[in-house]
C-alpha cells in the first residue's frame, strides 16, 4: 500500500482502535497462554461488555449531533430497577415491568430533549439535573434481592453458549451502525453536529431529531439496565452510578468529538471493548484501585492527542494538494 | 528608494508543495495608503503574515527606514512600530472597550493592580484621537456592532503607535456610511505621518482611499501603480490575468407571480409588502440593521412573521419552519457563510446533499452512487474546484464553498431562491461566475431575492430594487431609475423629503 | 498502529513488570503447620472502594500478613470508587485466571451471581464482612448487622433514661445497613417514652453526616441522641455537635474504630463505638480458604468427591464496644 493510503487508514479511528485491539489479545495470549485466550475468559468479557456497548450507541448518536447526555447511568439503574421492582413487589407479569421500565426511560428522555430544545436549557445542565433526580428516586425505591424466573431467564438463558445480553447488544449494534451509517434520519445528526444553525436553515428539523435523540439514548440505556438486572437477579444500589463517563470515554475512544459531526457506531463499541479489554488486562495483571484509574487517564490523554497529531500531518498534506490545484494557471 | 519608509525586496516564501510568494517586491512610502490586490490565493496573507512576523520568508530581505531588519515573530514588528488589523477579530467580547485595546499593556499601580481610571481615559483620548467620541471606554465590546468592533480593532492596533498599520479586509461587514467613517480616519492617520497597507476586495474602494496599489497574481508580483492611473478594468485584467466578460443585461422577467407578501410584521420590519415574479431579480438593499435579513428568516420559518401574509403561487401559506418554507420550493443562502452555511467537516458531496438527502436515498437508505452521481454533475456544472467531492468543505475557497452553498439548492430546484451576500469574502474571478449562475437560474425561471450590501452588485444583477430603511419599505426603483446615490437616499431614510 | 504505539508500549510495559515474579521456580517450602505450602498459591481479594482508610488498614493490611506468615501470594482487587458493577465484573474476569482462592467483600446481594460462578468454576470461595445468603459461597465470615444495631439501642436506651428524641443515619439502602437500622428500632419499641424522629441517608460522606446533624439541631433542639452506622456518620455527627455548642448534651452512638472515631470517644463526642473484628474475619477468611485448598481438615476419604465444605458454614465473629471507660486500650 502507497503512504497516503495508510496515512488515511492511520485517520480512521475504527481501524487503529481494532488494530490496537488485535495487537492486544495477541500479546496477552503470549503473557497468559493458558488462560486469557480462552472461551471462558472471552465470553465473560462479552458478556460483561454488553450491557455498556447498548448504552454507547445512543451516547454516540447524541455526541455525533454535538450533545450528550449525563443521565444515562441513573436512566439505565431507574430502569432496570424499576422493572425488577414491580415484577417482585406486585407480581406484574414481566414483559409488562419489562415495558413501564422501558416507559419511564424514554418519558425521561423526552423530558430531557424537550427542556433543552424549547426551554433552551444547556445539555450538561439539563442531564446532570435529571441524572441526580432520577438517581434520588431510584434510591427511594426498595432495592429487589431476587427476581422472578422469567425475568431471570432474558440475562442468563444461552445461545451457543453465551448469555442473551450478549446477543441483544450484538443484534443492536449491528442495526444501529448500518442505520447511522446508511439512514437518511441517522445521516442528518451528523449535520446537526456539523453545524446546527446550517443544517436549520437547510431544512432539517433540529429540535425534533434532538429530542428523538435523546429518547433513543434513554431508551437504550433502559434497555441495558434491565439487562443487566435480570443478568445479576438483584438490583445493588449503586446500579449504573458513573456509567455515563465511562460511556462518553468509550465513545471518544472510538472517534466521537465532543464538537459533534463525527464518529461511528462500530467506533463507539471498539471503545467500549477497548476499556473492558484493559480492565481485563488489568485484573489478570492484578492491578487494582487508583492504578487503574491512572492507566485509564493516561491512555485516553495519548490517544487523543496521537489523533491530533496525524490529523495535522494530514492537514498539511492536504493543503499542499489543494494550493497546487488552486495555484493552476487560469486560463 | 532611500526614502522608502519599508522595503520587502525579492521575498519568497514556499509551502511544501507550493511557492506562495515569488520574489515579491514592495515599497511603502512614509504617510501613504498603498492598496494590496489580488484574488484569494494570490498571496496577500503570506505577505502580510511575513510582515507581522508571524511567517519568515524564506528569500529575500526586509529594510525599515532603510535598515535591513528581521521580524522574528509578532512582537518584534510590533516593537519595529508594524500594527496589523486581521480579518479574524481578536476583541474579547466580555471585556470592556479599554480592556481590549490595552490587553497588552495595561497601565498599572504598585503592587501590579491595574489603574483602572488611568486606563478609561487613555482609551478616551485615543478614541477621541480618532474622532470617535460616542463610544464609552466601559462600554463591553459584545453590545457593539460589528463595524464598531472593527474600529475597536483599529483603535488597538493604534494603539502601539505603530508607524505602518495593516488593514485586511477591513470594510467586509460595513455599509457605506461606515466605511466613510473608516476613510476618515485612514485619512488623518495619513496626514499624521501613518503608513497604511489596506488590502480589500472592493475595488471601488481603492480608488477612493489609496495613493498606490501593488497587484499579486499566483504569487507573482505584478507591478505597483499610481491609482489615477488605474482603471477598475485594469487593476481586474493584472488580478485575473484576463478580461472578465462584460456581461449584456437582459431581463427575463416573465409574467407569473411566484411569491407575494403581503403586510409582513416581525420584530424588526413592519408592513413589508412585495410580489416576486418568475424570472425575476430583486433586490433587498439598504443599510446592515435596516431588516433584509429578518425579512429573509420570516420568509424560510426561521424566525417567524407575527403578522401579514405570504402567497405562494398563488395560495396563501403558512411557514413555522425552514422545512416548510422548502416544501412550497423556498431556498435560502444565508448570509455569513461559515456560521450558517457550511458544514465544515463534512464533505463537499455532503454539504450539497443535505437538502435533497430524502429524495437522494432509496427506502430511507442511503447509497453513496446515489448520491454522487447527481452531486458530481453540479459540480461540474458549477465549476466548483475541488480534487474530489470527498472533500472536506473547509478546505474549498470561499468562492467555491458559496458556489456549493447554491448547489445545495439547485438540487431542488426551488421556484424562489433568497441570497443573502451571496458574494461576500468571494474573489472577483468566483463572483462573475456566481452572478452568471445566477442569471442562468433568474433565466431559467427562478425567482430571485437578492439580499445584498455591495451596491454595484445590486446594480448589475436586479430588474428591481427595493429599499429597507429601518424596518420598513422606503424605496421601489425599477433597473432604470436604480443607482447608487438613489438607493443611498432611500436607505438612509431620506425618502418622505425628496423631491 | 502508530496511533496507539505508546499507548501500547506503556501498557505492555506495565504488564511486564506485573508478570515477572521473582518468586516464581521458588522450591516448595515447609511452613510450621507442616503442610506443603506452593508459593505460587494465590488467594485473591476482590472488594471495592480500595482507598478506604478502613479496608486499608484492617482488612488489607491483615490480608497481606497473612499471605506472608504463610507464603503464599496474596492479592487485592477492586475499584477506587465504590462500584458494584465494578466488582461483579472483576469477580467474573478474575475466575478465568484460576486463583487459588477467592476472599469476596459481601458488598451487595447483586454480586451472588458472581460468586455461584467462582464456586461452580471449583474455586474456593469465602464471603466476608456481610453475608450474601442467597449464594453458594463456600463461607461466610463476618459482622451480624442487627446484632449492631442492637447494641446502639440499648445503650441508647441506658444513656437516656428511656426517653428522648433520637435519630439515626446511615447508607439507606443498603442491605447490612437496613439489618442495622431494623435492630436498633426493635429495642427502641420496648421504651415508649423514645421518640424517633428520622432516618437519614448520609451516604457514607462526612459533609453530609455533618449538614443533617446540624439541621436536626435546629428543628429539633430538644435532640437527645444521635446513632450513625457508617464509618463516615460519627465524624460528621460530632462534628456539627460541637460546632453547636451541644457536646456532651447530645448522646451520640456509632459504628467502627479509626484514629479519627477513637479521639472523638476520648474528647466526649462520641458515647460509644461498636466495633467490628474486621481482622478476624478476613485473616480467618483467608485461612479457611486455605485450609479448604489443603484439605486440613478432612471430614470423608475426598470432601470434594462427597460433596462437603470441610470448613464452618457462618462464622459470626463478634463486636465489641468502646466508652470513655475502656478507651485508654485502644490507644496509641
Amino acid at each position: 500500500m502507497n503512504t497516503p493510503g495508510i496515512a488515511k487508514l492511520l485517520q480512521e479511528r475504527v481501524f487503529t482502535l481494532s488494530l490496537t485491539l488485535v495487537i492486544l489479545v495477541g500479546v496477552c495470549s503470549l503473557i497468559w497462554p493458558d488462560t486469557f485466550l480462552t472461551f471462558s475468559n472471552l465470553s465473560t468479557l462479552l458478556l460483561n461488555i454488553s450491557t455498556d456497548s447498548v448504552v454507547v450507541i445512543g451516547m454516540m448518536i447524541l455526541l455525533i449531533s454535538g450533545t450528550f447526555d449525563l443521565s444515562v447511568g441513573s436512566v439505565y439503574a431507574l430502569s432496570g430497577g424499576l422493572a425488577a421492582y414491580l415484577a417482585y413487589n406486585y407480581g406484574m407479569f414481566t414483559p409488562v415491568a419489562i415495558l413501564v421500565g422501558l416507559g419511564v426511560a424514554v418519558l425521561i428522555g423526552f423530558i430531557n430533549g424537550l427542556l433543552i430544545t424549547k426551554v433552551g436549557i444547556n445539555p450538561l445542565i439539563q442531564t446532570l439535573a435529571t441524572l441526580g433526580i432520577v438517581r434520588g428516586i431510584f434510591d427511594l425505591m426498595g432495592k429487589v434481592a431476587t427476581l422472578p424466573e422469567g425475568f431471570d431467564a432474558l440475562g442468563t438463558s444461552r445461545l451457543m453458549g453465551i448469555q442473551t445480553p450478549f446477543w441483544v447488544m450484538i443484534s443492536l449494534v449491528i442495526i444501529f451502525s448500518i442505520l447511522v451509517s446508511r439512514h437518511v434520519f441517522f445521516r442528518r445528526y451528523y449535520y446537526i453536529g456539523g453545524n446546527e444553525k446550517a443544517a436549520r436553515l437547510s431544512g432539517i428539523p433540529v429540535n425534533r431529531l434532538k429530542v428523538w435523540g435523546f429518547m433513543l439514548s434513554a431508551f437504550l440505556a433502559g434497555v441495558a439496565g434491565i439487562l443487566f438486572v435480570s443478568r445479576m437477579g438483584a438490583v445493588p444500589d449503586t446500579l449504573g452510578k458513573g456509567l455515563e463517563l465511562k460511556i462518553i470515554t468509550a465513545a471518544i475512544l472510538g472517534g466521537a468529538s465532543l464538537l459533534g459531526g463525527q464518529g461511528k457506531i462500530t467506533g463507539a463499541f471498539l471503545g467500549v471493548i477497548f476499556i473492558h479489554l484493559i480492565s481485563n488486562i488489568l485484573v489478570f495483571a492484578r492491578v487494582s484501585g487508583q492504578w487503574t484509574d491512572i492507566i485509564f487517564g493516561i491512555i485516553l490523554v495519548l490517544a487523543i492527542s496521537l489523533d491530533i497529531f496525524l490529523k495535522k500531518n494530514a492537514e498539511i498534506r492536504l493543503t499542499e494538494s489543494l494550493r497546487n490545484i488552486y495555484q493552476q494557471p487560469k486560463p | 528608494m532611500a526614502a522608502a519608509r519599508l522595503l520587502l525586496s525579492a521575498i519568497s516564501k514556499v509551502f511544501p508543495g507550493v511557492k506562495a510568494l515569488d520574489a515579491v517586491s514592495f515599497d511603502l512610502l512614509p504617510a501613504e495608503i498603498h492598496a494590496l490586490c489580488g484574488e484569494n490565493g494570490a498571496g496577500k496573507s503570506t505577505l502580510m503574515n511575513i510582515l507581522s512576523g508571524n511567517l519568515q520568508p524564506d528569500e529575500g530581505e526586509i529594510f525599515l527606514h532603510g535598515e535591513k531588519v528581521v521580524l522574528a515573530n509578532p512582537l518584534s514588528a510590533q516593537n519595529q512600530g508594524i500594527s496589523i488589523v486581521h480579518q479574524e477579530k481578536s476583541l474579547v467580547g466580555n471585556l470592556s472597550i479599554a480592556e481590549n485595546i490595552f490587553t497588552e499593556n495595561y497601565p498599572v499601580k504598585t503592587g501590579g493592580f491595574i489603574d483602572f481610571p488611568e486606563l478609561y481615559s487613555r482609551t478616551q483620548k485615543l478614541l477621541q484621537t480618532l474622532n470617535i467620541t460616542s463610544l464609552d471606554p466601559r462600554t463591553k465590546v459584545e453590545s457593539l456592532s460589528s463595524t464598531r468592533q472593527q474600529i475597536v480593532e483599529i483603535a488597538k492596533a493604534l494603539a502601539k503607535n505603530p508607524k505602518i498599520l495593516i488593514l485586511d479586509e477591513p470594510t467586509a461587514a460595513m455599509t457605506a456610511d461606515e466605511t466613510e467613517t473608516l476613510f476618515r480616519i485612514l485619512r488623518e492617520l495619513r496626514q499624521k505621518g501613518t503608513s497604511v497597507i489596506y488590502i480589500s476586495h472592493r475595488l471601488t474602494e481603492i480608488f477612493e482611499i489609496a495613493d498606490r496599489l501593488t497587484v499579486l497574481r499566483d504569487g507573482k508580483y505584478q507591478g505597483t501603480f499610481p491609482v489615477a492611473d488605474m482603471t477598475i478594468k485594469s487593476i481586474i485584467r493584472l488580478m485575473v490575468g484576463r478580461d472578465l466578460e462584460e456581461q449584456t443585461y437582459t431581463s427575463q422577467q416573465q409574467k407569473n407571480i411566484l411569491l407575494s407578501i403581503k403586510n409582513l410584521c416581525g420584530h424588526k420590519f413592519h408592513n413589508i409588502t412585495f410580489e416576486l415574479r418568475a424570472g425575476e431579480i430583486l433586490a433587498l438593499a439598504g443599510l446592515v440593521g435596516a431588516g433584509r435579513s429578518e425579512v429573509a428568516r420570516a420568509i424560510m420559518g426561521i424566525d417567524p412573521a407575527e403578522k401579514g401574509e405570504i402567497w405562494v403561487q398563488g395560495k396563501k401559506v403558512i411557514i413555522r419552519n425552514p422545512p416548510d418554507a422548502i416544501r412550497y420550493g423556498i431556498g435560502y443562502v444565508p448570509e455569513n457563510r461559515k456560521e450558517q452555511g457550511i458544514f465544515p467537516e463534512m464533505t463537499l458531496a455532503d454539504n450539497i446533499a443535505v437538502t435533497s438527502l430524502s429524495s437522494l436515498a432509496r427506502k430511507g437508505f442511503i447509497q453513496n452512487n446515489q448520491v454522487f452521481s447527481p452531486v458530481q454533475k453540479l459540480v461540474e456544472k458549477l465549476q466548483i474546484k475541488t480534487p474530489s467531492i470527498q472533500q472536506k468543505m473547509i478546505n474549498l475557497s470561499g468562492g467555491n464553498q458559496q458556489k456549493a452553498l447554491l448547489g445545495r439548492w439547485l438540487m431542488l430546484d426551488p421556484s424562489v431562491l433568497i441570497v443573502d451576500e451571496p458574494t461576500q469574502g468571494v474573489d472577483v474571478g468566483a463572483k462573475a461566475e456566481i452572478y452568471q449562475l445566477l442569471r442562468a437560474l433568474a433565466a431559467k425561471g427562478t425567482a430571485i431575492l437578492l439580499i445584498s450590501s455591495e451596491l454595484p452588485e445590486v446594480l448589475a444583477l436586479s430588474d428591481r430594487v427595493l429599499v429597507l430603511y429601518n424596518g420598513t419599505l422606503t424605496g421601489e426603483l425599477s433597473r432604470e431609475e436604480a443607482t447608487e446615490s438613489e438607493i443611498l437616499h432611500y436607505a438612509s431614510g431620506l425618502a418622505r423629503h425628496s423631491p | 498502529m502508530k496511533s496507539f504505539a505508546p499507548t501500547l508500549w506503556l501498557l505492555l510495559f506495565t504488564l511486564a513488570l506485573v508478570a515477572c515474579d521473582p518468586s516464581k521456580g521458588a522450591k516448595f517450602q515447609e511452613k510450621q503447620t507442616g503442610t506443603q505450602v506452593d508459593p505460587n498459591e494465590e488467594y485473591v481479594m476482590v472488594t471495592t472502594a480500595v482507598n478506604m482508610p478502613m479496608y486499608v488498614n484492617h482488612d488489607q493490611a491483615t490480608f497481606k500478613r497473612w499471605g506472608e506468615q504463610m507464603g503464599v501470594k496474596t492479592s487485592i482487587l477492586g475499584t477506587s470508587e465504590w462500584d458494584v458493577q465494578q466488582q461483579i465484573q472483576i469477580i467474573e474476569q478474575v475466575i478465568g485466571t484460576h486463583p487459588t482462592g477467592l476472599l469476596i467483600n459481601g458488598t451487595d446481594p447483586s454480586i451472588a451471581r458472581a460468586i455461584d460462578k467462582a464456586v461452580e468454576a471449583g474455586i474456593p470461595t469465602v464471603v466476608y464482612d456481610s453475608d450474601i445468603p442467597q449464594s453458594n459461597r463456600h463461607a461466610f465470615l463476618g459482622t451480624d448487622w442487627y446484632e449492631i444495631g442492637k447494641l446502639q439501642g440499648e445503650a441508647l436506651a441506658r444513656l437516656l433514661n428511656g426517653k428522648g428524641k433520637i435519630a439515626y443515619m446511615g447508607i439507606v439502602g443498603m442491605t447490612n445497613m437496613e439489618n442495622g437500622f431494623r435492630g436498633l428500632l426493635d429495642v427502641l419499641a420496648n421504651y415508649p417514652d423514645i421518640e424517633v424522629v428520622g432516618k437519614y441517608n448520609d451516604e457514607a460522606n462526612v459533609e453530609k453526616a455533618a449538614k443533617i446533624t446540624a439541621d436536626l439541631i435546629n428543628a429539633h433542639p430538644d435532640l437527645a441522641a444521635l446513632a450513625g452506622f457508617d464509618s463516615n456518620s460519627g465524624p460528621g455527627i460530632a462534628l456539627s455537635i460541637r460546632e453547636a455548642g451541644k457536646t456532651g448534651k447530645i448522646v451520640v452512638t456509632t459504628v467502627d474504630w479509626e484514629p479519627e472515631h477513637l479521639k472523638l470517644v476520648k474528647e466526649g463526642g462520641i458515647n460509644l463505638l461498636v466495633g467490628q473484628k474486621r481482622e478476624l474475619f478476613v485473616w480467618y477468611g483467608a485461612q479457611f480458604l486455605f485450609d479448604m485448598v489443603h484439605q486440613t481438615n478432612r471430614i470423608s476419604g475426598n470432601d470434594k468427591s462427597a460433596g462437603i465444605t470441610n470448613v464452618p458454614f457462618a462464622v459470626n465473629t463478634g463486636l465489641f464496644t468502646i466508652t470513655s471507660e475502656n478507651i485508654a486500650n485502644f490507644l496509641p
